[in-house]
C-alpha cells in the first residue's frame, strides 16, 4: 500500500443536535485514485469533504490521512497534505493579490522566502495564470479567481486534493482549463460536483451519495452511465449520454 | 459626523490619539486575538459588512429622508465591545484613507466619539447589563435605542468640544451645543430603530450569534457595572482635563491668534502678517529687511508675501518637472 | 443606487493608481506616511489668521502632483465630504468674529481670513491624503504599520476589511438592486424589511467569515500572519525624500518664506 491514502470506517455525524448528516459512511481512497463525489443538493458531499480536514472534529467512527488520525492534535499534520478547494473562491482568497494568497500557505509553514516565490512561480505556472501574478483578487473574473484559488493550495505541494465543486461558475474554456489541471495532478483527488460531464472527464472512480449515505462507489463510466440509478438520487445523465439517447 | 482634519488643532487630535490608542490597547489585551484566532477573520468580515451596510438607504416612516445604520453599536451587540471597538477603527481608518471621509490626523477623535463611545458605552453600559437576564425582542430594541442615542449624543458634545479646543470656530459654545445635540438625538433615534431591526432578526434568526447570549461567553467576559462605570469616568476626567489643558493654554481662541499675529493683544496693522509667521523671532532679525523694501507702506508686506507665494510655487513646479525631464533622460 | 457602484469604483481606481510604476510609488511607504502626517500636522497648526504662510504649504501637493503624473481633477471630488462640513464650521466665523484686521492698508474682516484659512486646511490635509493613498498600496501601508509597531492582528484584520469591502459592497449593490426592481417608487428601503434585508447579509457575512477562517486554517494559519515578510528596505533616495521635505515643513512653519521670497522681487 503506498503512503498516500485516506481510509473513512463508519462515520456518522450530526451538526450539534441537528439531524444526521452522514451516516456510516466508510471508503477507502489510494494514491493516484481520482474520485468524483455526486449526490443531489444537500446529501452531505460538502460536510465529508470538510471531515476529511477536520472542519468538522466531532464525528463518529475512523478517519485515517496516510495513517493518520484526523483529530484536534494531528490536524495541522493532517492538513499540510492537503489542499482543499473551496466552492467559493471569495472566501478562499483573503489576500489583497494573487501573489500574496499564494504565498500565504508556504510563509505559514515556515518556508525561507525565496523557496516561498519558488514555489508560488510553480503554482502560477501549473495553473497558467502567470499574468495574474500581482493582479487585485477583486479585479479578477470568477474563472481567475477559480485558478488562482486552486494555486493558492498547489503552493503547498499537498499530497491530496479536494474540490468542493470547481467548476461552478466557469465559461467553457475555464472549465476545460480547469479539466486540464486536474488531470496533470497525479496525486489523491475528490471533487465533489454536479457537473457529471467534468467528473466523467477527470476521475476514474465515483461516490454516489444520497442522504448521507454512499449509495454506490464504483468506476465513473458504469455509475454515470446508469439513468435509472442516477435518477432515483435526484440526478441526470451527463450531458454527453442524453444526447444519443434522445434522438 | 466625522470629524475633519482641518478642524482639530495638533494638540487636541495628539490628545484624542493618545486616548483612542490606549483604548485599543486595553481591547487588544482582553480580547486575547492571539489566541482566539477566529476573532480576526471574524473582525475583518463584519468590519468590511458595517462599512457595505452603512451605504444602505433606509427610509425613514413618513419622512422622505432616509438613515443608516450604527456601526458600533452593531459591532459591540455582535463581537463584544472589544472586538467591537477594534473592528471599527478598521471602518474608519478605510473611511478615511479611501474615501476621505474625515482625515488622518482626526481619526483619533473620530474613533474615540464614535468607536468608543458606540463599543464601550452601547455595550457596556447598556447592552450588558440589560441582556443579563435574558434576552427578548422588546429588550434588544430598546437597548439599541438606547444606546444609538447616547452614543450619538456624546460623540456630537465631543465633536463639539474638539472643535471648540482646536480653537478654529468663532461659534460660540451654547450655539454650536443647541445646535449639535437635537439633529443628533433624531439621527440616533433614526439609527437606533435600524440596528434594533437587524439585531432582532438576528435574534430570532440565529441567537446564539449575538454577544452575550451564550453562558460560556457571559461566564468570560464577565465585567462588572461598578468596574466598567469607574473605567469610563476615569477616561472622561482624563479626556475632559487634557482637552481643559489644551484649550486653557489657549486662552480665547481669537485673542491667542491675534497675540500670535502682532506680536501684542492689540490690533496693529503695520508688520502684523509680517510677525504672524515668524514664530522664531530671533530668525527674521537676520533676515536684511525686505519686508518695505521698495516701498516703506504696509501694502508692501502683504503684497511681498503674495508675490513670494507664486514665486515659491513656480520655483516648485519648474523643480519638479526638471527633476522629471532629468530621470526621463536617465532612463532613457 | 449608484453611490455603491460608485464606492466600488473608487477602490479599483485608488488600486489601478497606487500600482502606477511611478517614482512616488516607489518611495518607502514608511516615509510617505510620516510625510504625510508631518504634512497635515504642519498644515493644521499654522495660526487662524496666517493665510499667506499657510498658502505656501501648497508646494507639497502642487510637487506630488506633477512628480505622481496625479490628475488634480480626480481627486476634487473627494473635497465633496470633507468641504461641506468645514464650511459649515468655517462659514459663520465671518459673522461672529467681527474683528478688523489691517493688512497692508487693507481692512480684512477677521472672520473672512480665519474662514479661508479653515478651508485652505481642509482641502490641503484632504488632497495630502489622497496623493498618499493613490501612491501607496494598502499591502504597503499595512507593511509601514507594521514597522510603526501596530499590533499584527489589527493590521490583519485591516487587511481584510479591506479585502472584503469590494465582496460585500457588490453584495450590497446586488441586494438593494434586486430590491429596487421589486419596489420602483422607493427612495430607499422600507422599515418593514430593514431586519430581513441587512440581517440576511449580516448572517451571510457571518457564514462567510466562518469559511475564510477555514481557509486560513487550512494553509497552516495558527495566529500568526504569514504576509508582507518581502522587507522593503529603506534606499538612500527615501532618506532624502523625508529630511528635504521635512526640512521644508519646518521652513514654511517657522520662517515667513513667502515674505522673503516676495520682497525680493519688490
Amino acid at each position: 500500500m503506498s503512503h498516500i491514502h485516506i481510509d473513512v470506517e463508519n462515520v456518522d455525524f450530526a451538526y450539534e443536535n441537528g439531524k444526521p448528516i452522514l451516516t456510516d459512511v466508510s471508503f477507502h481512497a489510494a494514491e493516484n485514485d481520482s474520485i468524483g463525489l455526486i449526490g443531489a443538493n444537500g446529501v452531505g458531499k460538502s460536510t465529508l469533504l470538510k471531515l476529511l480536514v477536520g472542519l468538522n472534529l466531532n464525528y463518529e467512527g475512523s478517519i485515517r490521512v496516510m495513517d493518520i488520525p484526523v483529530e484536534k492534535q494531528t490536524l495541522s499534520q493532517v492538513r499540510s497534505r492537503i489542499g482543499y478547494v473551496f466552492q467559493d473562491s471569495d472566501s478562499q482568497l483573503f489576500m489583497t493579490t494573487a501573489y500574496e494568497d499564494i504565498a500565504f500557505a508556504p510563509r505559514n509553514y515556515g518556508l525561507p522566502e525565496d523557496e516561498v516565490q519558488k514555489r508560488v512561480e510553480h503554482a502560477l505556472r501549473m495553473t497558467g495564470i502567470e499574468h495574474l501574478r500581482d493582479k487585485q483578487i477583486y479585479k479578477m473574473s470568477g474563472g481567475e479567481k477559480k485558478l488562482v484559488s486552486i494555486a493558492t493550495i498547489l503552493s503547498m505541494t499537498p499530497d491530496i486534493i479536494l474540490m468542493d465543486e470547481p467548476s461552478i461558475a466557469l465559461d467553457p474554456r475555464n472549465r476545460r482549463n480547469l479539466i486540464r489541471i486536474l488531470n496533470s495532478f497525479e496525486h489523491l483527488k475528490i471533487i465533489a460536483s454536479h457537473d457529471l460531464d467534468m467528473i466523467l472527464d477527470t476521475c476514474r472512480r465515483t461516490i454516489l451519495m444520497s442522504d448521507g449515505k454512499i449509495i454506490r462507489d464504483g468506476e465513473t463510466k458504469e455509475i454515470l452511465s446508469d439513468r435509472k440509478l442516477l435518477e432515483d438520487n435526484g440526478l441526470e445523465l451527463p450531458l454527453c449520454m442524453q444526447r444519443p439517447a434522445d434522438k | 459626523m466625522h470629524m475633519a482634519d482641518a478642524l482639530v488643532a495638533p494638540a487636541v487630535a495628539g490628545t484624542m490619539y493618545v486616548c483612542s490608542a490606549a483604548a485599543a490597547a486595553y481591547s487588544i489585551k482582553k480580547v486575547r486575538l492571539e489566541t482566539d484566532t477566529k476573532k480576526v477573520p471574524l473582525m475583518g468580515v463584519m468590519g468590511a459588512f458595517v462599512f457595505a451596510t452603512q451605504m444602505i438607504n433606509f427610509t425613514i416612516p413618513g419622512t422622505g429622508s432616509s438613515g443608516h445604520l450604527c456601526g458600533g453599536m452593531l459591532l459591540s451587540a455582535l463581537l463584544g465591545p472589544y472586538a467591537g471597538f477594534l473592528t471599527m477603527i478598521g471602518v474608519l481608518l478605510i473611511q478615511c484613507l479611501l474615501f476621505a471621509d474625515g482625515g488622518l490626523l482626526a481619526l483619533g477623535c473620530n474613533i474615540w466619539n464614535m468607536a468608543f463611545y458606540g463599543c464601550f458605552i452601547g455595550a457596556l453600559l447598556i447592552w450588558k447589563p440589560m441582556m443579563k437576564k435574558g434576552m427578548s425582542r422588546a429588550k434588544i430594541i430598546v437597548a439599541s435605542i438606547l444606546g444609538c442615542v447616547l452614543t450619538l449624543q456624546l460623540g456630537a458634545f465631543s465633536v463639539t468640544l474638539e472643535t471648540m479646543a482646536s480653537g478654529v470656530t468663532e461659534l460660540p459654545f451654547t450655539t454650536f451645543v443647541a445646535t449639535m445635540q437635537p439633529i443628533h438625538l433624531a439621527i440616533g433615534f433614526v439609527e437606533g430603530l435600524i440596528t434594533a431591526a437587524v439585531l432582532v432578526f438576528v435574534y430570532e434568526a440565529r441567537p446564539e450569534l449575538l454577544f452575550g447570549a451564550s453562558q460560556a461567553e457571559r461566564k468570560e467576559g464577565r465585567f462588572s457595572f461598578k468596574k466598567t462605570l469607574a473605567i469610563l469616568a476615569v477616561a472622561a476626567a482624563l479626556i475632559g482635563g487634557l482637552l481643559s489643558l489644551v484649550a486653557s493654554s489657549f486662552p480665547d481662541g481669537l485673542e491667542w491668534s491675534i497675540e500670535r499675529i502682532t506680536g501684542s493683544t492689540e490690533l496693529e496693522a503695520a508688520g502684523g502678517v509680517y510677525q504672524a509667521a515668524g514664530s522664531v523671532q530671533e530668525f527674521t532679525s537676520l533676515l536684511p529687511d525686505y519686508a518695505f523694501k521698495g516701498s516703506e507702506s504696509a501694502l508692501g508686506t502683504t503684497f511681498s508675501g503674495i508675490v513670494g507665494c507664486l514665486v515659491v510655487v513656480a520655483l516648485c513646479v519648474g523643480a519638479c518637472y526638471l527633476f522629471k525631464f532629468f530621470r526621463k533622460k536617465k532612463a532613457a | 443606487m449608484s453611490k455603491i457602484g460608485n464606492a466600488i469604483h473608487e477602490i479599483h481606481q485608488m488600486d489601478t493608481l497606487a500600482a502606477r510604476d511611478q517614482w512616488v510609488n516607489q518611495i518607502h511607504p514608511l516615509v510617505k506616511f510620516v510625510l504625510t502626517v508631518g504634512y497635515i500636522m504642519t498644515v493644521v497648526s499654522f495660526p487662524k489668521y496666517d493665510v499667506i504662510g499657510l498658502a505656501g504649504m501648497v508646494v507639497y501637493p502642487v510637487a506630488l502632483f506633477l512628480l505622481s503624473d496625479l490628475s488634480f481633477w480626480d481627486s476634487v471630488k473627494r473635497l465633496r465630504l470633507v468641504l461641506p462640513l468645514v464650511c459649515f464650521v468655517g462659514i459663520l466665523n465671518p459673522f461672529f468674529d467681527r474683528n478688523v484686521i489691517l493688512i497692508g492698508g487693507i481692512r480684512m474682516s477677521a472672520g473672512i481670513l480665519s474662514m479661508i484659512t479653515l478651508i485652505l486646511k481642509g482641502v490641503f490635509s484632504v488632497l495630502a491624503s489622497y496623493l498618499l493613498i493613490a501612491t501607496t498600496s494598502i499591502e504597503k501601508l499595512c507593511y509601514a504599520f507594521r514597522l510603526l509597531h501596530i499590533p499584527k492582528a489589527m493590521v490583519t484584520q485591516f487587511m481584510l476589511t479591506y479585502r472584503y469591502i469590494t465582496v460585500l459592497l457588490g453584495e450590497v449593490n446586488r441586494i438593494t438592486q434586486a430590491y429596487s426592481l421589486r419596489a420602483p417608487n422607493q427612495k430607499g428601503v422600507h422599515f418593514k424589511v430593514w431586519g430581513s434585508l441587512a440581517g440576511q447579509l449580516l448572517l451571510r457575512s457571518m457564514d462567510r467569515a466562518e469559511d475564510v477562517y477555514e481557509s486560513m486554517l487550512l494553509r497552516g494559519y495558527q495566529g500568526d500572519y504569514g504576509y508582507m515578510r518581502e522587507r522593503i528596505a529603506m534606499r538612500w533616495q527615501d532618506v532624502v525624500y523625508l529630511a528635504v521635505w521635512a526640512g521644508l515643513f519646518a521652513l514654511f512653519r517657522l520662517c515667513p518664506v513667502m515674505l522673503v521670497i516676495g520682497g525680493l522681487f519688490i
